[in-house]
């Protein structure tokens, strides 16, 4: 599904109503260049899950844990730049007992499930003042199924 | 009175370092093994890289922290390690190693919040700072101010509501073209640029309370940058030289209001960041507006080392204050 997200309320809007379709063992990748909002739309996710403490941006240690009602395991591959993802344990994460939040997903693509959520958040025209082109997209039966979901509560504005 | 020797060891991020401290206070050897020029090409730090690099050196590190500081093994009082926060995979080796040395050499192990250690560097080579202070801490996973009554009590008073300065200065360098880590090169390119050509926001600056946010600011540069080349109009020095004036300002602005409002006679700085010299600079000169004294630790201990973790090992030495070998390593942060 598409839709346009035209401020970072709203991007804080959308993560809510996605943290509504998700539960635990889902992984959720989030596409999107340097600033595009990508930790915004997870912060939302977090406060969706009830979670009201910091949510701050996983580069540096790469992994952010937040205990919300279904815990929230918040990465991000922006400093990997390259495959091995052994050290950062992420098979004990994926698809266990919390829902994966993923930035920079491409750059661990290997260790991903072929089944996910991805979410792509693109600029319009180049530009970070303007509003945001947001592209959901799904493999797998059960996030087929949360998509068709979302489509019936998310306000698209288009 | 019985001299306390602590060996520290310091494994969190990219550096590989162990140090033997005396009384908390005179460094007897630092040794860091710096993975840097690995990660150069990664662009960051890779922890699959980082943590076999410290299994490679950590033996190596630690046998010269005792050779250059000319003690046996068994002459030190405790094991000092970094066990949070960093990479899981990387606290874990200096942490295993910190074990099986404490185990065999029957002396009791110390475990160090790698913040805590970024404080105490301030107090190795300036025994005589007074209680209280504000430290302002910044590097590549923190921005905070903390107001400390007593080493024995850190208070969180602000902190970063999404990127730490650090972080910010490494994605705008990496977006300007320009080299990691990231603070030493926007620092080099604003040497040869003008603050004020293009302009920033200053973030949160108008706001009173201590929290601070970077992420806009990365966000603008990378906007303004994008418009400026459509014009052939982007020179990277004079977007560096605003990026690092914008940053710099509310940093130090914002650790001068809390030294006010916390009544405190003098600020500490801590972290990569606060080798920054303009933030140095800037932090000072504001400081003796309002007969504030500044302090900060030189270059060599702004960035990861265990001089540091061996010195406020000192501290929780001295309290009694040690771990079991049932130690564990935590990644995570926000713990003070």
């Amino acid at each position: 599904m598409e839709l346009i997200v035209k401020t970072e309320e709203d991007m804080l809007g959308l993560g809510k109503t996605l943290a509504s379709v998700l539960k635990s063992g889902d992984v959720v990748c989030l596409h999107g260049v340097l600033g595009a909002g990508k930790t915004t739309l997870a912060r939302g996710v977090a406060r969706g899950k009830g979670y009201q403490q910091r949510v701050t941006s996983p580069t540096f240690t790469l992994m952010n844990i937040y205990p919300a009602q279904d815990p929230i395991y918040h990465f991000d591959f922006y400093r990997l730049g390259c495959g091995d993802l052994t050290d950062l344990g992420l098979e004990d994460y994926l698809e266990k007992d919390g829902i994966c939040l993923i930035e920079w997903p491409e750059i661990g693509a290997d260790s991903i499930p072929l089944e996910a959520m991805h979410i792509y958040i693109g600029l319009t025209d180049e530009d970070y003042d303007r509003e945001r082109l947001v592209s959901i997209k799904a493999t797998g039966e059960s996030y087929c199924r949360k998509i068709k979901e979302l489509e019936q509560i998310v306000d698209t504005g288009c | 009175m019985k001299e306390t020797y602590i060996l520290g060891i310091e494994t969190s991020c990219d550096e590989t370092a162990a140090a033997i401290v005396k009384n908390g206070r005179e460094i007897l050897s630092n040794v860091v093994q710096s993975q840097i020029s690995l990660h150069q090409k990664f662009g960051g730090v890779v922890p699959e890289v980082a943590s076999r690099k410290h299994i490679e050196t950590i033996a190596a590190v630690v046998e010269e922290a005792f050779a250059k500081a000319g003690l046996a093994y068994r002459s030190i009082d405790a094991v000092a390690v970094t066990n949070r926060p960093g990479l899981i995979g990387a606290l874990l080796v200096g942490l295993s190693f910190a074990k099986a040395l404490a185990y065999a050499l029957n002396k009791p192990i110390i475990a160090i919040n790698h913040l805590h250690g970024h404080i105490y560097a301030n107090f190795l080579e300036n025994p005589e700072i007074e209680f209280p202070c504000v430290c302002l801490v910044v590097s590549g996973g923190h921005t905070s101010l903390v107001y400390m009554p007593s080493h024995q009590d850190y208070q969180l008073i602000g902190e970063t509501r999404d990127d730490a300065a650090g972080e910010a200065f490494d994605k705008v360098a990496r977006f300007l073209g320009l080299s990691y880590p990231g603070g030493p090169a926007v620092e080099k390119a604003a040497r040869e640029g003008t603050p004020g050509v293009n302009k920033l926001p200053r973030i949160y600056l108008d706001r009173e309370d201590f929290e601070f946010s970077f992420s806009g600011l990365k966000t603008a540069v990378m906007n303004q940058w994008r418009k400026l080349e459509k014009l052939g109009l982007a020179d990277v020095n004079d977007m560096a030289a605003e990026f690092q004036q914008a940053l710099v300002e509310v940093l130090a602005e914002k650790t001068i209001r809390a030294a006010q409002k916390y009544q405190v006679k003098t600020v500490l700085m801590a972290g990569g960041v606060a080798a920054n010299s303009l933030l140095r600079s800037t932090l000072k000169e504001k400081a003796a507006e309002k007969q504030l004294k500044v302090v900060y630790p030189p270059l060599s201990l702004c960035t990861d080392n265990a001089a540091m973790i061996a010195g406020r090992a000192y501290i929780q030495y001295m309290n009694q204050d040690f771990a079991s070998l049932e130690l564990n390593a935590y990644p995570g942060l926000l713990s003070l």
